[in-house]
């Protein structure tokens, strides 16, 4: 059977043909999933630990994808074979945060990690051209590092970083609520210097996921680890410019996201960026730029999402429906339904 | 000093609350569950600021006597404990108290190598220090250790070493229940505004339902893929793993079914309630007429059997929630919304 092929226009490709998630199945089995946009054509592939978030290898075939936290695995996806090309261990006494980044050229990878003996969040650094070798580790000088991408200009990475302390010998107890001191941070990617570190505006809001647009703006999410009756800006912006904000939306918009947001992904043709709240069973539509609301929309356990390269974006619901949104439709379209649960990001 | 600040600003909290409870009417199926949870918690703290007592009159005069009211003060705290355990939104989400409390499973042993550290410490720690170190020492756990462990010959209990700890475990647990209940009552006026408790609080009870299902009893059972294993019981130290399922299912008749069946009398649908108290009590004279503990029943056949007796009954108590009634009401579960990352 011939297969259909695969489209890659890598980082920010045009088109969405192919994507990819971390899913369950109903049983509760783990599996790295692609799936064409008709929903139907896809593969699966077995994996022993729950994934998250991946990327995509520039100038390559290859998709990667990343064990939750705690998890201890990142894998590689041929998109030619659709098989496992390589498993790579985070080694003992590190684990991993779900989510990695390569640099322009697809060699360097740098992926969130945990070192277990002083709880130190690093960026680690492998070599995508040598078999993943680990090439060295960069400190963030803080805690529970979780999304990074790479800023246009190629050199700075962009890292949400948590705040949050866990150890897989406790599980996913969260260890240090009451001393948490999440960022959004700026990293030099070459000399591993902390360029910027913006704090958000309570302790407990932990910053975790996060998408840079073209010219450089970032827009990022939080997850509020505090009293559950109360509210707290759950969105923040760091603009071109550097300057560093929350964003002042309607309390009842911020109520609707109970206290979480998901993924975070621009359109890459406007500054339409979109962010999904699983809890909230809901998309926001948000005018970067100028920081506004444009959309709110209910969608049920909105978990992944990314740009169709048209200007909208393609969701993952965690209840297995694939949606697209767009600026103009009143209600997310369905445009496929999987037997699958889908994590809350799509590659 | 502490204890003393606690009760007054408890005092002070259930007066401020009092008006809440004559506000409406006709209550609300979530006016039932936040008044009946309400007391759970009072209850959960009362048992917990006795065993601080309890504690502190045994390591004044260790004698046998005060040993056992010891013993019967911990149960009677930890089952308090699993009565309110199917809450798992709200307050006790904060600084992961609900972890604090009951640390489990404990697949590397952490408590015991905590409560081992604490004991070969040079100086005794006290509520402070136990607040500052891991969730592994600060609960009912840590405790039962202290009071079963066979390690525990030597030191013996009544060393001040071993004493000092207790009391300073014991003094964290009252101040921990203690904010808990005054934080449930603060946590009244949003729970009672916001219409998504409702489905809060039937996924919190299904979840705890699974957990009792495929944790409790299944794991250490060896009926999910693995085999057998002691240890993942809860308070397989102390024989009472069984005896806490009990009082779990206990409280989900006290704190939850009067809610539920407002709910399904609102859904037309009464039913359903009806089915579940029935099943419900069905799996507590099951649960009651077994041994206190697990760990002896994995060895002998007949015990084995009731057991799964037992994890049948709660097999079929879940799905009479998490299923029939949980679709009457139309609740649909998310995967990233109950677990996301």
């Amino acid at each position: 059977m011939a297969l259909t092929p695969l489209s890659w226009a890598l980082p920010a490709r045009e088109e969405a043909a192919w994507l990819f998630s971390a899913v369950d199945d109903p049983s509760g089995g783990h599996f790295i999933a692609g799936v064409a946009l008709d929903g139907q054509t896809r593969f699966m592939i077995d994996v022993p630990e729950r994934c998250h978030g991946g990327c995509l290898r520039p100038n390559s075939r290859q998709a990667m994808l990343f064990a939750r936290r705690p998890g201890t695995r990142m894998h590689v996806i041929d998109g030619d074979s659709r098989q496992l090309a390589h498993t790579i261990a985070a080694g003992k006494g590190y684990h991993f945060y779900g989510h990695g980044v390569f640099d322009l050229s697809g060699r360097y990878l740098y992926v969130t990690a945990n070192r277990l003996e002083d709880s130190a969040g690093l960026v680690r650094v492998y070599d995508a051209t040598n078999g993943y070798a680990h090439l060295r580790d960069m400190p963030l000088n803080g805690i529970g590092p979780h999304e990074l991408r790479l800023m246009p200009d190629g050199d700075t990475l962009v890292i949400g970083l948590g705040g949050i302390q866990t150890h897989p010998d406790y599980g996913r107890v969260k260890l240090n609520l009451d001393t948490m001191a999440p960022a959004l941070m700026l990293m030099d990617r070459h000399s591993g210097e902390i360029l910027a570190r913006h704090e958000p505006s309570h302790h407990q809001l932990s910053c975790r996921h996060l998408d840079v647009a073209a010219d450089g703006t970032v827009i990022a999410g939080y997850q509020f680890e505090g009293p559950e009756w109360e509210a707290h800006p759950l969105i923040c912006r760091l603009d071109a410019d550097g300057h560093f904000s929350e964003l002042a939306l309607p309390v009842d918009v911020t109520d609707s996201l109970k206290h979480y947001t998901a993924s975070v992904a621009f359109s890459r043709v406007s500054t339409t960026v979109i962010v999904t709240a699983p809890r909230g069973n809901r998309v926001l539509l948000l005018d970067a730029a100028q920081g506004k609301l444009v959309a709110s929309l209910a969608l049920p356990d909105a978990a992944g999402a990314r740009c169709d390269g048209n200007g909208g974006f393609l969701v993952s619901s965690g209840q297995g429906g694939l949606y697209r949104v767009t600026l103009g439709s009143a209600t997310p379209e369905l445009i496929a339904s999987l037997e699958m649960l889908w994590d809350n990001h799509l590659t | 000093m502490i204890a003393s600040l606690r009760r007054l600003s408890l005092l002070a909290c259930a007066l401020l609350a009092a008006p809440l409870s004559f506000a409406t009417d006709t209550p609300t199926p979530r006016d039932i569950w936040h008044g009946a949870v309400e007391m759970q918690y009072a209850e959960l703290n009362a048992a917990s600021e006795r065993l601080e007592a309890s504690a502190t009159r045994f390591c004044q005069r260790p004698d046998e006597a005060l040993k056992q009211r010891l013993e019967n003060d911990w149960l009677s705290a930890y089952q308090a404990w699993q009565a309110v355990r199917f809450i798992q939104f709200g307050p006790i989400e904060q600084n992961s108290r609900g972890w604090q409390l009951q640390f489990w499973p404990d697949r590397k042993n952490l408590v015991g190598s905590k409560v081992r550290g604490w004991l070969k410490a040079a100086e005794a720690p006290d509520a402070q220090d136990i607040a500052s170190d891991s969730v592994a020492i600060q609960g009912f756990p840590a405790l039962e250790y202290l009071l079963y462990d066979d390690a525990m010959n030597e030191p013996a209990l009544s060393d001040p070493a071993a004493c000092d700890l207790m009391q300073a475990i014991t003094t964290h647990l009252a101040d921990t229940t203690s904010a808990l209940h005054r934080d449930w009552q603060a946590f009244g006026e949003h729970y009672l505004d916001t219409a998504d408790y409702t489905e809060t609080t039937l996924a919190s009870a299904i979840q705890t339902l699974e957990i009792l299902e495929d944790k409790r009893l299944g794991e250490p059972m060896g009926l999910k893929g693995a085999p057998p294993n002691s240890y993942l019981a809860e308070a397989w130290r102390s024989g009472q793993s069984v005896r806490l399922i009990v009082s779990s299912l206990e409280g989900l008749r006290t704190g939850f079914l009067p809610g539920l069946t407002a709910l399904l009398r609102k859904a037309d649908a009464l039913p359903l309630a009806e089915a579940f108290r029935e099943q419900l009590d069905k799996t507590l004279v099951q649960a009651s007429e077994l041994p206190p503990g697990l760990v002896p029943s994995l060895d002998d056949e007949e015990a084995f059997r009731g057991l799964q007796s037992l994890y049948l009954d709660i097999s079929q108590l879940r799905h009479l929630l998490g299923n029939e009634i949980a679709g009457e009401l139309g609740l649909v579960r998310g995967f990233n919304s109950s677990d996301g990352d």
